[in-house]
């Protein structure tokens, strides 16, 4: 294959080093520990300071448990508040990595574009709070937890300060957070803001990591235990998980190096078709559902000299999201054992070549190596060994951070075309799933509206279900990739300005959300279709495309 | 004026048979239509393909003689006083491409439907979110019968080519008749197309044994590694004819590969997406093969077609077509070939349907119209569409012919037979269909 003739010496590697430390950095900020809240208690009166130079009174307090929170009021504020949730948070130290005490961001931020909202946000008059969902240091994934601080974030924050219109809005697994909250206070909120948001359950994307992990046991390093190495609590736990990311670790520099040109070495059976490593990463991403877009790989774009085929754009990109795919499945997916148990996942019954879907198939049989490898490599995964759960911890995460998405709220959700972290699958299965509570709504209303006397229809109209969730992409340009000298990807290059990387998102498009809610909000469903539009061609790389979806979650339940 | 000028006693039929037909230069509007790509003036019709790119030669020619067909129908008054408006995506052959472009089509130019389109490697790639979007995915030029012989998996997605499995299983059939004390082995790119026509030969009766006499390749890779392992490897089994499921790139690069390493099978045989003589001329011809020697390779070859030879002067689709061609087509290289044909024959048909539709022009009126009426439709095709409401399968029967030395297909045997089957276990036949006469002004007429 032509790609085998990248020469390593020729070749700008992927620098795995600052990829693991983003792991550590980013991908672990999907660990931690739950821990019940502690026992109710009275929140401390927070401590207030007027800045001189802005005016913008900021408070510190803490919650009944214990958990810090902040509020800032512009001097001009309008009456509108922002509730900040913030994503799941390890609970226990990584190299380059400090579990963060207290308040640690405001208002959305985005790590690629290095960017704050606060001030902005401040400046059109809206207030601000925000809080830290942890009980005696720990987070994880401690959702229920969230819910209730959150609650009482907002509760005490209404008694001391006059709010007209209140958000609650986050990111990541914030979403599972909102969704439950909404249901559960229908009337604490004016609008819900989902930000790169997991739509629960979680399980349905950690299956997916999972099977990723399983896969590379398979094909790679059986000593790898992937998502069976989860479920002992506390830090014990903690370094079982991380020892066997290491192995993963390994695999992922080596594969920088070489690009995963060496033959599969596992099982032995497969060996002789000398099928390279990185048909089978590719395989194993495709299976997972992850982007095959990445922060510097579009996919598309190939290099006549040393990269001719568009596949392994697409294969390089795998490998870039792989690393922090696997973050989230292993820390993720140890967070939420300590809730559910050990021996959560199962893949007995799962059939790997169904998960491979036709365009993928298609679209990149030459990255696979071709019908023959193809169909070893799932021959393999057919009658490969596979593990059995726990039956207590698989009901146990079939019913973790159950939502039944009827809120009638406005919700309004962003997400990017190529999240490598929380796939951007969720944010459709959050719009499928409100659809059909609002459709069920609607059938119902119509029969009743249809058996009504003519006299009684004006009143009903009142109350006819109002379509209130709308979901916002931000998409990359159709190329970005940059090439080295020797015709070898660019890593040092800049990344996709816009569609990649988790809660990653450019200034204009946090703040054209931030302008949904508060329109929202004020007018207690979303604003017309035209303003909508209008709104979003103003944005750079916003879906102007009302039908976009990107590739769905390959579970869904 | 350009209109069609076959023989001059025609012009005056033609223009009393537009007159009377449904394509009428009407004053009257046409209704407002409430999906995208439609106005009272207008129709927009989008269209991918590699117009650039290693896939692009040969290919790259369907969009122009599609518009020239097209800008026919406009000036003589389009289609219920609609014009129709195509607009061309490249995709580079490039499935990445393929995705952003289709957003583009859908998106940045309204399209009312997608037509002909043309690839299947890329198709795949959008052919989901096309049909759930509900978008009409019209005469796609790709034989894979994956996209069509399932109508309930995607409902707005029509073959504008007959089935790979189809083609193969006629061709082999042939084969197996007439080359029965040969051995026969097949070279294949191991993709949905190759895959597909394997299955046609394999339910004609042919045999072949992996890594003996059936050989793949994985597609795209012709260009970079060659062919020499494969081709080595039939040569070295003893294969007398050569069968090959392959675009017209792998089959060029197959044809040189073979004389370099001094294998001369006896035949060779291949399926027709890949055994357009222009493009293949033009392929070796940019690897240094003089033309008289490109056309005396492909001498001998057998194909099949559902369409006459496009060297076929004596066909008055033929002839129609290329008038047409010499007068509206302002693509860079507007010369005569299959693929010019096929999308002159494409667009007449993509006419015929819009015509029968009627004025209120609709998405979901024009899959219907196709799933209803699609298999009445008539063009230079010498078989009907497949079209029904358990297939969206194109052009149902073949010919077979071989290449002579001057690149023309010819019947073999000297009589044109078309056989027709399906992309199942269905028998190969005899069609008894009879292509309807085209009209003298070369439009499309709808009862």
């Amino acid at each position: 294959m032509r790609f085998q003739r990248l020469r390593e010496d020729k070749m700008k590697n992927i620098n795995l080093k600052k990829l693991i430390a983003t792991i550590s950095a980013s991908a672990l900020i999907s660990t931690g520990l739950v821990v019940a809240v502690a026992a109710p208690a009275h929140a401390e009166a927070p401590v207030c300071v007027t800045s001189d130079q802005t005016n913008v009174i900021t408070c510190d307090g803490k919650l009944s448990n214990g958990a810090a929170y902040k509020t800032m009021v512009p001097s001009d504020y309008n009456g509108t508040f922002y509730f900040w949730q913030h994503g799941v948070r390890p609970s226990y130290p990584y190299p380059t990595y400090t579990p963060p005490a207290g308040v640690e961001q405001m208002a959305p931020t985005s790590v690629n574009h290095k960017i704050d909202t606060t001030k902005s946000m401040l400046s059109l008059g809206y207030g601000l709070a925000s809080y830290d969902c942890q009980t005696n240091g720990l987070h994880g994934w401690n959702t229920s937890d969230c819910v209730a601080m959150l609650n009482e974030l907002v509760t005490i924050t209404k008694a001391r300060i006059s709010i007209k219109k209140t958000i609650v809005y986050g990111a990541s697994m914030a979403g599972a957070i909102l969704s439950q909250y909404i249901e559960k206070y229908p009337s604490a909120a004016d609008a819900v803001g989902i930000l790169a948001g997991v739509t629960p359950s979680i399980y349905n994307e950690l299956k997916s990591g999972c099977d990723m992990l399983y896969i590379f046991s398979v094909f790679f390093d059986p000593t790898i235990k992937g998502c069976t190495v989860m479920g002992t609590k506390g830090l014990p736990g903690h370094y079982a998980v991380l020892g066997d990311f290491a192995k993963v670790g390994a695999l992922l520099t080596q594969w920088s190096k070489d690009y995963g040109s060496l033959p599969i070495e596992y099982p032995a059976a497969l060996k002789p078709y000398g099928i390279p490593q990185r048909s089978a990463l590719l395989l194993a991403g495709l299976i997972a559902g992850i982007p095959t877009k990445s922060a510097h790989m579009d996919g598309i774009s190939t290099n006549a000299t040393l990269i001719p085929e568009q596949s392994i754009n697409a294969t390089v990109a795998v490998l870039e999201n792989t690393q922090e795919l696997l973050g989230t499945a292993y820390f993720g997916g140890q967070g939420v054992s300590e809730i559910v148990g050990a021996g959560f996942y199962d893949n007995t019954k799962t059939d790997f070549a169904s998960l491979l879907s036709d365009a993928d198939l298609g679209r990149f049989n030459l990255g696979l190596s071709g019908d023959d490898a193809i169909g070893a490599m799932l021959a393999t995964l057919a009658a490969y060994p596979r593990i059995t759960g726990d039956p207590a911890a698989m009901a146990k995460i079939a019913e973790l951070d159950k939502s039944k998405f009827d809120t009638t709220k406005p919700v309004v959700l962003l997400s990017n075309e190529a999240d490598r972290l929380v796939l951007p699958g969720n944010t459709p299965l959050y719009l499928s799933k409100a659809r059909a509570v609002y459709d069920a709504r609607l059938a119902a209303w119509e029969s009743k509206y249809n058996a009504a006397s003519a006299s009684a229809k004006p009143a009903l109209m009142k109350s006819k279900p109002v379509w209130n969730t709308m979901a916002m992409y931000a998409m990359t340009p159709e190329t970005y990739t940059k090439f080295t000298s020797t015709g070898a990807p660019d890593f040092t290059a800049k990344i996709s300005p816009s569609g990649v990387g988790h809660e990653s998102f450019t200034k204009a498009q946090l703040m054209l959300w931030v302008r949904l809610l508060a329109s929202s909000a004020k007018l207690g469903k979303l604003p017309s279709q035209s303003v909508i539009d209008a709104m979003k061609a103003a944005t750079p790389y916003i879906n102007t495309d009302l039908d976009y979806q990107p590739n769905e979650l390959k579970y869904q339940d | 004026m350009n209109a069609v000028n076959l023989r001059k006693p025609l012009i005056l039929t033609a223009v009393a048979s537009a007159l009377v037909g449904s394509l009428v230069i009407s004053s009257v509007s046409a209704s407002a239509a409430s999906d995208p790509g439609v106005s009272d003036s207008e129709i927009v019709l989008g269209m991918q393909l590699p117009q650039t790119g290693p896939a692009s030669p040969g290919y790259n020619k369907v969009d122009d003689a599609a518009r020239a067909y097209f800008d026919y129908v406009n000036s003589k008054g389009g289609v219920n006083g609609r014009n129709i408006k195509l607009v061309v995506k490249d995709d580079a052959y490039k499935a990445g491409l393929t995705i952003s472009t289709a957003s583009k089509l859908i998106n940045e130019d309204k399209i009312f439907a997608f037509f002909g389109s043309v690839g299947t490697q890329t198709h795949v790639s959008i052919i989901k979110d096309i049909n759930r979007r509900k978008i009409p995915d019209t005469f796609v030029n790709s034989g894979f019968s994956g996209f069509y012989t399932t109508p309930k998996k995607y409902p707005t997605t029509f073959g504008g080519l007959g089935t790979y499995t189809v083609e193969a299983k006629i061709l082999g059939k042939y084969l197996k008749e007439k080359y029965a004390d040969k051995k026969i082995g097949i070279l294949y790119q191991s993709d949905d197309f190759g895959r597909n026509a394997l299955a046609g030969f394999t339910t004609a009766g042919l045999k072949f044994e992996a890594r003996k006499t059936s050989a793949s390749f994985i597609a795209g890779t012709q260009g970079s590694i060659g062919l020499a392992s494969q081709l080595s490897q039939l040569k070295a089994n003893g294969v007398d004819i050569v069968i090959i499921a392959a675009v017209s790139s792998a089959t060029a690069v197959a044809y040189a590969t073979a004389a370099a390493i001094g294998y001369k099978p006896s035949k060779w045989a291949v399926i027709s997406v890949g055994a357009d003589a222009t493009t293949f001329q033009t392929i070796l011809g940019s690897k240094g093969v003089p033309a008289a020697t490109s056309a005396a390779m492909l001498a001998g070859t057998i194909s099949a077609s559902h369409a006459p030879a496009p060297g076929d002067a004596t066909d008055e689709y033929v002839a129609a077509f290329k008038k047409i061609n010499d007068d509206f087509n302002k693509g860079v290289d507007k010369r005569w070939d299959n693929n010019v044909l096929q999308g002159m024959n494409i667009a007449y048909l993509a006419t015929e349907a819009l015509l029968g539709v009627g004025k209120d022009l609709t998405r979901a009126k024009l899959i219907s119209y196709l799933e209803s009426n699609g298999s009445k439709l008539s063009s230079a095709a010498f078989a009907p569409l497949g079209y029904s409401k358990s297939t969206h399968e194109g052009f149902t029967g073949f010919w077979i012919g071989e290449y002579d030395a001057t690149t023309l297909l010819s019947p073999v045997d000297g009589k044109r037979v078309v056989y027709t089957t399906d992309s199942g276990s269905g028998a190969v036949t005899v069609s008894n269909y009879k292509r309807p006469a085209i009209a003298a002004d070369a439009l499309p007429k709808v009862a």
